[in-house]
């Protein structure tokens, strides 16, 4: 798999992210802590499906020369 | 040999993608920016305006407008412009690959979010501009050391030798704002879980450090960076090398070395103390110098060209904004002798004066590099329609001096009103007087905000065609300059 570097760093890193969002989600004491931990989840899942597609469109375009 | 050296080489791929996405979200925030700013207005005016909920009252929305004004349209045109210019002048693509660029937009749009979301949701940490949170400061954080990598990565990775004063500028309002933004967030929480938290310092310290990054907030953020800015798109759209390097460079130097000392001006007549009050005071008065370096540099690049500004109109938005700059800055020295602050602080001058500053040079300033990048960044031949930029201008100008005008006279009311004794030495005017007296200047001042709003909307309705490849049938469309050369070289 020919994966971009880029795309690897910051794919583990809004990985990481996403489960710090959970985890303050799961333990928060007022709304914005539960409103922030979710948005955040929410927003690292969407960004890495995001470097997925882009990834496989990338391969694709290049099988198609 | 020789010969190899005169060959154009072929400019590399640049990332544009990022800098289209940078410049959709400078006009998308331009809009909600404005359209709060109207809406605070009219609550300061009909206060019944804010329809009784607490989420659109006016302390709750007044951080939406400041951050959405500075922050999210004022940061996403420095991103915008900041990622061109370095990729253009360096002759190098973004440092750090798509994907780092890419969290830079998404993470940066995310935190302006989710700032928004909890201003109406009632937490702040009650300091001006330095509103959010600490996990939202935290996050901020790592945008923008992301934003730093990519831009030192691309000046490192560079194949011009010298790197364009543009440049300079963005990397000092990247490398404060850092700086700043840690300095004044420094934060103990109260559990990780919960989104409270206490400031280190407090008092009179934590006072001085708000003001030291506040004011520096606005040398950085909304002067420097924006400078940067003037140094690129206004030597490329008049087709014209900046007046003087040396001065660009003599007043880079000045302007940063004296910024930084400014800030305690926004805090006198209080517990600071005096020599601390006359420190911030002499360098706000020295700054005068190296603000007007910038000015008369960004004007005089015009020399010879002068007849531009006839046929193009958003060149004309960059060099109005350039007289602004000047005005506000000439404005705010004066602003921080300690006996005119007497008069003026606490009241609508101050707004006045920050609103010449913010629309009139950094939203205009914005306006020009904007009209400039979208025909650039979408291959396109010119804008939709000049008539309509003109319109614009015009408009937009007309709002800013109802505004500022309004504001002015309003604030050396209050202020007048505020000092007023009668012969027995008590007030003369209640405080409820002065605000009954400020009625009709608030509704000129929502007037003028309604007008810059216009202006904006036709702004977007001109680049939605243009992007869509329409030409207005009732004018001829006028090619915008190539992007080929280096601007000043």
């Amino acid at each position: 798999m020919d994966i971009d570097p880029s795309d690897l760093i910051v794919g583990l890193m809004m990985t990481v992210f996403g489960l710090v969002g959970l985890i303050l989600a799961s333990g928060a004491m007022d709304n914005e802590m539960y409103v922030f931990g979710l948005s955040l989840f929410g927003f690292a899942c969407v960004f890495d499906f995001g470097l997925l597609r882009r990834h496989f469109d990338r391969m694709e375009a290049r099988r198609h020369g | 040999m020789a010969d190899a050296a005169i060959m154009p080489r072929p400019a590399p791929d640049y990332n544009e993608a990022v800098v289209r996405k940078f410049v959709i979200a400078t006009v998308f925030w331009a809009v909600v920016a404005f359209l709060v700013g109207v809406w605070l207005a009219t609550e300061l005016a009909w206060p019944q305006a804010n329809l009784g909920l607490s989420f659109i009252n006016f302390g709750r929305l007044r951080p939406v407008h400041t951050s959405a004004a500075i922050f999210a349209f004022g940061g996403s045109a420095l991103f915008a412009t900041s990622f061109y210019v370095v990729q253009r002048t360096c002759r190098a693509r973004l440092f750090g690959g798509e994907a780092l660029a890419d969290f830079v937009f998404w993470g940066y749009q995310f935190f302006i979010l989710m700032a928004a979301l909890s201003y109406v949701m009632g937490f702040s940490q009650s300091q001006e501009y330095a509103e959010p949170q600490w996990h939202l400061d935290l996050w901020l954080t790592v945008v923008w050391v992301a934003y730093a990598v990519i831009f030192i990565g691309t000046l490192m990775k560079r194949e011009e030798p010298h790197i364009y004063v543009a440049n300079w500028f963005y990397l000092a309002f990247i490398l404060t704002i850092a700086v700043l933004h840690i300095g004044n967030n420094l934060a103990l929480p109260i559990s990780m879980f919960s989104a409270q938290a206490y400031q280190v310092t407090s008092g009179v310290q934590n006072a001085m450090i708000q003001w030291w990054y506040g004011h520096n907030a606005v040398g950085f953020f909304l002067t420097a960076g924006f400078l940067g800015m003037m140094y690129y798109f206004i030597p490329k759209a008049a087709n014209r090398p900046v007046y003087s390097y040396r001065l660009s460079v003599v007043h880079f130097w000045s302007l940063i070395f004296m910024y930084i000392w400014a800030g305690p001006h926004h805090l006198h007549w209080t517990a600071l103390p005096d020599w601390t009050q006359t420190l911030g005071m002499a360098f706000s008065v020295m700054l005068w110098m190296p603000s007007w370096g910038g000015m008369i540099n960004g004007l005089m690049t015009l020399s010879g060209a002068w007849d531009k500004l006839r046929t193009d109109p958003s060149l004309r938005f960059s060099v109005t904004a350039v007289g602004f700059y000047g005005m506000s800055t000439f404005e705010g020295p004066v602003m921080s002798v300690r006996d005119v602050n007497a008069l003026s602080h606490y009241t609508d001058w101050t707004i006045g004066h920050v609103h010449s500053g913010a629309l009139g040079w950094v939203a205009f300033i914005s306006f020009g590099a904007v009209y400039y990048l979208v025909p650039v960044l979408w291959k396109r031949p010119g804008l939709y329609s000049m008539r309509l930029v003109s319109w614009h201008y015009w408009i937009a100008t007309l709002g800013i001096v109802f505004y500022i005008t309004s504001m002015w006279v309003a604030g050396i009311m209050q202020g007048l009103m505020w000092r007023a004794y009668d012969q027995f030495g008590f007030l003369q005017y209640s405080f409820a007087e002065s605000v009954i007296a400020l009625h009709p200047y608030y509704v000129i001042r929502m007037f003028g905000g309604l007008l810059f709003l216009i202006g904006a909307l036709l702004m977007v309705y001109n680049l939605i065609q243009t992007v869509r490849g329409k030409t207005s049938t009732s004018e001829q469309t006028i090619v915008m300059p190539a992007a080929v050369a280096v601007a000043g070289e």
